[in-house]
């Protein structure tokens, strides 16, 4: 997965691949691999729900005038 | 002695420098009497109380609240000696204050601005569903705005937060307001604007009435939710916004998805692929021994046909059987059959030879 994906992005990819577990593209012998796959991006999202943090500045402006 | 002798308006310019001196900006609270308006451009009225009434006057457009007769308020301004000699107080601002002053100047322009469809419905605008640079108006002080930012955090993230400091209650606020989202609408690229503020008294929100200020949350080209107050304080500036929260957090909630739902939901996903798997495998396995038991029915039906086939002959032949015929009295004739000729008569358990004496014809 892109570094640079953004985490809606990566939820996106991640609802794509576990759609494919219903689908009838489903084949037994893929399974574990694919699941071993979701299972990582959805570690990879969890991280980054980690890491989010809101950038807060308060603007100098004086809205006094 | 003579030094200090003036004309009449050089008088009056020395009284208004000394009133101006001591008194550049004063708050006075009263009652509103005698109001009018002339022209269209001139507002008269006398705040009072008991003992004194202070003849006021403005210029309508400053006039940022409906005022009538009876309404207690607060006006701010200097006093002045006219050139006609008269005293009078000029007012720059003023408010409506106590609850049933506010009430009533509340509903006056909520009507104005109904009837001029400033809070019509189809003029309100969807807030962007991935907000990533957001606006704030708020006192940074307050303990609405700590409560603002703490459920943002704790919801999501990745937001770039502008915030615009100012105060949120008084007679300056509206205008502060009002200037700080004409800064997000000229000099940002903030996607929405939040006006944050906590619950207090009428009097506190009074200043979410102002009338400038709610035509400026109508006409911003921004996307305006506020966040003023609790679930029942109702502002003027409320009904302005593009969205209404119930709370400063519930601006929060209604501008930020949940990250901690968002974790649930990818691992909810997840294990639901993986239940998916397990009932596969499950519905395969299931599909392979149908086949077995399905196989294993057929062999077992040819078998029992097999089976059926060779009791069937077993009967058969067990009809045909010599031994069965001579046990029912019948007898086996062998040899040559000719008068004077030996035969060989088989029964169920003699053997016997005789002799043949004659041979005709069975009738």
């Amino acid at each position: 997965m892109s570094e640079n994906k953004t985490l809606n992005q990566k939820i996106e990819d991640l609802d794509e691949k576990i759609e494919w577990f219903y689908s009838d593209d489903f084949k037994l012998e893929e399974a574990t691999a694919k699941y071993k796959d979701v299972v990582k991006m959805a570690n990879e999202i969890d991280k980054d729900l980690d890491e989010l943090k809101n950038e807060i500045e308060v603007l100098a402006q004086d809205f006094t005038k | 002695m003579e030094n200090n002798i003036f004309t009449p308006t050089d008088f009056a310019f020395a009284v208004n420098q000394t009133l101006d001196y001591a008194y550049s900006s004063i708050l006075i609270s009263g009652e509103v009497a005698s109001f009018k308006v002339n022209q269209g451009k001139w507002v008269f009225f006398d705040i009072k109380d008991e003992e004194t009434s202070v003849p006021c006057f403005m210029s309508f457009y400053q006039l940022r609240a409906p005022l009538e007769d009876g309404m207690k308020v607060v006006v701010r301004g200097t006093p002045k000696l006219t050139k006609w000699g008269k005293f009078s107080f000029t007012v720059n601002a003023v408010k409506p204050v106590g609850e049933g002053s506010i009430k009533k100047a509340f509903e006056l322009l909520k009507k104005k601005l109904t009837d001029e469809g400033l809070f019509d419905f189809d003029k309100k605008r969807i807030l962007p569903s991935d907000i990533s640079r957001l606006g704030v108006i708020s006192s940074t002080q307050a303990a609405g705005y700590a409560d603002f930012i703490k459920i943002l955090n704790a919801r999501w993230g990745g937001i770039k937060v502008q915030v615009a400091h100012t105060q949120v209650q008084g007679i300056d606020a509206p205008d502060q307001i009002i200037r700080a989202i004409k800064y997000f609408n000229e000099h940002s690229e903030v996607q929405a604007i939040a006006i944050i503020r906590g619950g207090g008294s009428a009097d506190d929100l009074s200043c979410f009435n102002d009338e400038e200020l709610v035509r400026a949350i109508a006409a911003s080209k921004i996307p305006v939710i506020t966040g003023i107050g609790h679930e029942v304080d109702e502002s003027l500036a409320d009904l302005a916004a593009d969205v209404r929260a119930s709370t400063p957090s519930n601006a929060a909630e209604i501008l930020t998805p949940d990250k901690n739902s968002m974790r649930t939901g990818v691992k909810l996903s997840v294990t639901r692929a993986g239940t998916m798997v397990i009932s596969r495998i499950d519905a395969k396995r299931d599909e392979i021994l149908d086949k077995i038991n399905s196989i294993f029915r057929e062999i077992k039906m040819s078998l029992e046909k097999i089976h059926n086939d060779i009791r069937q002959k077993i009967k058969l032949i067990e009809v045909l059987n010599p031994e069965k015929v001579l046990k029912q009295g019948y007898a086996i004739l062998s040899g040559k059959v000719s008068p004077g000729s030996i035969v060989k008569i088989t029964t169920y358990d003699k053997e016997i030879n005789a002799e043949v004496k004659e041979i005709y014809e069975r009738k």
